[in-house]
């Protein structure tokens, strides 16, 4: 079974990292798993996507066919208004709502989810540079495609021993989140 | 296939470079290439070796040529502008008969172009990156594993046969990030070619006096055997020259011995240089290299879901192409080919070429954005 995952956001805020950290972990897995990024020349501030390919069996195309993206997570506006259209109509889009602004038919078209992302990260974690772990917690927690306790294996190793913890608790705080909201809805 | 490891084409690149013996980097960083310096930087330390950012990508390959010269492997890496820049030296390089790798992670172009997006417009500045007439290798990797064993391919060959080899990865293949299935290393190790060296008298040695189709034994320098390397023509010794009969014989030699690069077997090289997917019994061939043969697969695949028997070639030594199997593939498929590429038909003109045909399909894209597999699928629809 092939799951596609979409993250988007602006040029240094770190999504990328999410992206590769599920892919290995699918790999670790004995799956395959691959992640591609566009972005633009601006070295800050440019709309940035990251498309993560999951499957049992092998992959060779390595982006999002647009339309069958399973989960998209936004952090920026410019780059949810920019790649909204890759998702399955239906489908979950998690949104930090101080950053992205879906539009009404938005909200008709997919099931747009608020979770104040940055936030979590900057103020209850405490280090607005695991927001990409908060990310990763909360895509994990409501597609349940990969298994936790690897997820958090793999996220560890590619994350500096010192802030083990704070990603730790990032990604409890993330996971936290996801569940209420899913609990919400 | 015993080493699995997780990575991108670009980091692949670079650790082959390492693995294949290479001991010099020198070159400037460039989107999309800059993680093969970067990670070259990190490696080549280790080992003994020198990592090395010039002031400018002219003088990053000038000190790469210079450290060629002294027998050690060298490579450079940049992205098509880079190559632009680069072009003086590249030709240095096939006069003079230096080996030399160069990555070229291509993006939109020409110019600046498109510096963070995906592009194959630079097949053409591969086989005639430099003014007059010589012959270029260039490799083509279709897929991570491939970012690491062509490369090391391209050492090899660059040492076999004294010449500047293209190994060329796009935005898409060095930026994208899965898994790759690598040789042992002791595999690599046993596959290593190294250049021919002159053991006589110093006093015999004439480092360019080669055989027609067969490359110059240039001794490292500093070794005690004395020659001159120049750009302009020259006889046996290095010296110039400008004897017609010379000069005649050193470019039919420079264009022959690369020629001869499809009927050789050249050892370590038993690496294919070309890949065909379900062609047996295809009705439709696409003809895909690079990133976008990611995509023919999966269209291959859907089609044939779909009852329509299609198939894929797919080049990998770009230049000289595989002109005698291309041949075949003209006769079989007459016009059910199609050939899609992230440019304006660069590698189309060389089927058209090959095949003294255009009755073929093209599907070309050249505004930074990948070809995906549903547009391939809707094309060859079109075309049965």
């Amino acid at each position: 079974m092939r799951h596609t995952l979409r993250f988007t956001g602006v040029g240094g805020q770190g999504v990328l990292l999410a992206g590769e950290i599920m892919a290995a972990c699918k790999i670790k897995n004995g799956g395959f798993g691959l992640k591609t990024a566009t972005y633009t020349s601006q070295v800050r501030g440019g709309a940035t996507v990251v498309d993560i390919t999951l499957d049992d069996e092998e992959i060779r195309y390595p982006y999002a066919n647009e339309g069958e993206i399973d989960f998209m997570l936004s952090v920026a506006d410019v780059s949810y208004h920019q790649f909204k259209n890759g998702v399955r109509p239906g489908n979950k889009i998690v949104v930090d709502p101080n950053l992205v602004h879906p539009t009404d038919e938005d909200r008709k078209t997919w099931e747009i989810i608020e979770i104040p992302i940055i936030t979590i990260a900057k103020e209850e974690v405490g280090n607005v540079i695991t927001q990409s772990v908060v990310a990763l917690a909360i895509t994990n927690t409501m597609t349940g495609v990969l298994p936790e306790e690897s997820l958090i294996e793999t996220m560890l190793s590619k994350v500096p021993k010192k802030v083990h913890e704070a990603n730790k608790k990032a990604y409890a705080f993330g996971k936290a989140y996801a569940l209420k909201a899913m609990e919400t809805k | 296939m015993a080493r699995e490891v997780i990575s991108t084409g670009n980091e692949l690149a670079a650790k082959a470079a390492v693995e294949a013996g290479a001991r010099f980097f020198g070159g400037y960083p460039i989107t999309p290439s800059s993680e093969i310096m970067h990670v070259s930087s990190d490696m080549l330390p280790k080992v003994g070796g020198t990592c090395i950012q010039m002031e400018d990508e002219i003088a990053g390959i000038s000190a790469a040529l210079g450290a060629s010269m002294t027998g050690t492997k060298s490579y450079t890496a940049t992205s098509g502008p880079g190559i632009s820049l680069k072009a003086e030296q590249i030709g240095l390089a096939f006069i003079a008969e230096i080996p030399l790798v160069i990555f070229n992670v291509m993006r939109g172009g020409p110019s600046t172009g498109l510096p963070t997006r995906v592009s194959q417009a630079d097949i053409g500045q591969a086989q005639y990156p430099t003014h007059g007439d010589y012959a270029s290798i260039t490799l083509c990797a279709g897929s991570l594993t491939e970012c690491y064993t062509q490369s090391v391919r391209a050492f090899n060959l660059a040492e076999k046969y004294m010449t500047p080899v293209f190994m060329l990865l796009d935005e898409t293949i060095g930026h994208m990030h899965g898994k790759a299935d690598l040789p042992d290393i002791e595999e690599i190790e046993a596959s290593i070619v190294d250049r021919e060296k002159f053991h006589g008298e110093p006093a015999d040695y004439k480092p360019y006096k080669a055989e027609m189709n067969k490359p110059a034994v240039l001794n490292p320098m500093f070794e005690g055997y004395r020659y001159h390397i120049t750009g302009l023509h020259h006889g046996d010794e290095g010296f110039p020259t400008e004897d017609a009969t010379q000069c005649e014989f050193n470019i039919e030699r420079l264009v022959g011995k690369i020629n001869t690069v499809h009927l050789e077997n050249n050892g370590l090289d038993d690496l294919p240089d070309y890949e065909e997917v379900d062609l047996e019994d295809a009705d439709v061939c696409i003809i895909a290299y690079g990133s976008i043969a990611l995509a023919a697969y999966e269209a291959v695949k859907k089609l044939r879901s779909e009852g329509i028997k299609a198939g894929l070639f797919r080049p990998i030594m770009l230049w000289p192409s595989p002109i005698n199997r291309l041949e075949e593939i003209g006769k079989k498929f007459e016009n059910r080919i199609m050939v899609t590429e992230l440019n304006m038909g660069q590698y189309s003109k060389e089927i058209e070429r090959v095949i003294k045909r255009n009755d073929f399909t093209t599907l070309l894209k050249a505004n930074g954005r990948p070809i995906a597999p549903a547009e391939m699928v809707a094309k060859v629809k079109e075309m049965i």
